[in-house]
């Protein structure tokens, strides 16, 4: 049996998820909400011992990474394939996620942290809060929570990650130019990890991701967005955070389209 | 036809050199003087979209009929994918997810924090006679911000205390997780010799001199055995025989990042 624990239906969370869906793989959903500390209570610390949001568990073997998983998922399985035969796409779909994972990823993360996660989080008990980071188990995560919780991202830290998530945004429409999908003409896991990490940028970062600097990353975002796999996937939402998704429609971009007309 | 461009076999470098040997892979060595910017000179190669993006800082760089494949790791799970005999990763799904799960953790903790200390140990001395005029012509080439910085730290020999610091904590983190893994295992993912043995090896072979407080025989005994194991192979021992400086365990340029988050 195979349970994922997860978020959210994007970033990390995200990951796993849609490619179970694609892959054609049902699963146990596991909810952790992330913003009531669930990933670091002593019932989630013994499935996940690290704390980390999302974990898989297969037939009660641990996978870890949300990258890791979706390889696993793919060679665990029968189903549509997600990883590319050709050895050299398979190293460019590799090579994709990392970018995500170490570059483009963190940056956007720090974003949503700054705007989303940290002012939330500012309208609760501080003791309860101080206690709360004190149980994390990473020391990365912990100084990551700190940051995001009261607002101690610098400046500089902020400049920087705008200026590699226009970097990577740059990057990844020249590649989405030259070819369908982010390895090569199959989609692949790194479609799945791009998508999970960029959809929201349209919105958050319009002045980097719009119709006439990146038409071919928004092209597709949409393409991926009418996969019924990422419908199965926003419906484990409980927030407002994928209804964020509502502009990748094809529909609502026409619309907005015709107003700056 | 295989081609390798490369430096000394340490770090992120010795992995395909150990990979190409343990394969049987006949290729062609292309040696590069890193420290003296080789890589960076007019009419070197010309790069791809993705390969012109390094995300382990100095690493090697295979071609394979004309295809260029960067990052350590990912070379070697190619040279698996696209030479599958003599394999030397399991067919066990699982036992791949932790040989990937292991090069994330190498990759994002170890290799940031060795590469640290081994540059501020070896690399900033080797720049010490460097024009500082020369070296920022030279770093106008450099195409990635972290990778600039850490070439300008080593010029500079300006490491914060907290830097070093965090390093050595992230080394010691590192030995101690391997040395658990080797405790009633011979190597480190499964029961055979893997990937994940080439990976760790790479990085951790200068430790007994970079950081013999924290790999000794008595903090880590398992690692310094499996360590000794590793290097009676006859492709380890191939690839070390590569050094031109007769110690490659003090060759060391910038690595991967390390995290931003903390």
């Amino acid at each position: 049996m195979l349970t994922i624990y997860h978020w959210e239906p994007n970033a990390n969370s995200g990951k796993p998820i849609l490619a179970a869906y694609e892959k054609g793989v049902e699963f146990e959903s596991r909810y952790i909400d992330m913003l009531a500390f669930e990933q670091h209570a002593p019932e989630y610390l013994k499935v996940n011992p690290n704390g980390t949001v999302p974990a898989m568990i297969h037939d009660g073997v641990l996978v870890p990474e949300s990258t890791v998983m979706m390889e696993y998922i793919d060679g665990s399985f029968e189903g549509p394939k997600l990883r590319p035969d050709d050895p050299f796409e398979r190293w460019r779909m590799r090579w994709w996620c990392r970018y995500f994972d170490q570059v483009i990823g963190p940056s956007i993360s720090m974003f949503g942290w700054s705007f989303f996660v940290g002012p939330a989080m500012r309208m609760r008990d501080p003791e309860e809060l101080k206690a709360r980071i004190e149980r994390i188990p990473l020391k990365e995560r912990r100084i990551a929570w700190s940051k995001a919780i009261y607002g101690t991202f610098s400046a500089e830290e902020m400049a920087e990650s705008g200026r590699r998530i226009a970097v990577g945004v740059e990057q990844l429409e020249a590649a989405l130019s030259e070819r369908p999908w982010v390895a090569g003409n199959t989609y692949s896991i790194a479609d799945i990890a791009g998508f999970n990490m960029l959809a929201g940028l349209p919105l958050m970062n319009p002045q980097v991701v719009n119709d006439t600097l990146t038409p071919h990353l928004l092209e597709w975002l949409r393409r991926i967005n009418e996969r019924p796999a990422i419908r199965r996937s926003f419906a484990l939402g409980r927030t407002e955070l994928v209804k964020r998704y509502a502009h990748l429609d094809r529909r609502n971009a026409a619309a907005t389209g015709g107003e700056h007309a | 036809m295989l081609e390798l461009y490369h430096w000394e076999p340490n770090g992120s470098g010795l992995k395909p050199l150990i990979a190409l040997h343990e394969k049987q892979l006949e290729f062609r060595s292309h040696y590069v003087d890193v420290p003296a910017f080789e890589q960076y000179r007019p009419g070197f190669l010309k790069l791809t979209d993705e390969t012109r993006v390094p995300l382990e800082g100095e690493g090697p760089i295979l071609i394979h009929d004309g295809r260029q494949i960067t990052e350590s790791l990912f070379i070697i799970e190619y040279l698996e994918d696209a030479f599958p005999g003599r394999s030397l990763r399991p067919a066990e799904p699982i036992l791949q997810a932790r040989i990937l799960a292991w090069a994330r953790f190498i990759n994002e903790v170890l290799m940031p924090a060795v590469s640290t200390l081994g540059c501020r140990a070896y690399l900033a001395p080797k720049l010490k006679g460097v024009d500082r005029a020369r070296l920022a012509s030279l770093l106008e080439r450099v195409p990635m911000k972290y990778l600039r910085e850490a070439w300008q730290s080593a010029f500079d020999n300006s490491y914060p205390d907290e830097l070093i610091e965090d390093s050595r904590r992230k080394v010691a983190l590192g030995v101690r997780r391997l040395e658990d893994a080797l405790s009633g295992a011979p190597w480190l993912v499964g029961s055979s010799y893997t990937l994940a043995d080439i990976d760790a090896f790479s990085i951790c072979n200068s430790l007994p001199t970079l950081t013999p407080e924290l790999m000794n025989a008595s903090v880590t005994p398992r690692l310094l055995q499996w360590l000794a194991r590793m290097r009676e192979r006859p492709a380890v021992h191939a690839a070390l025989a590569l050094s031109r400086t007769g110690k490659p365990e003090q060759a060391f340029a910038p690595g991967p990042e390390h995290s931003r988050w903390g």
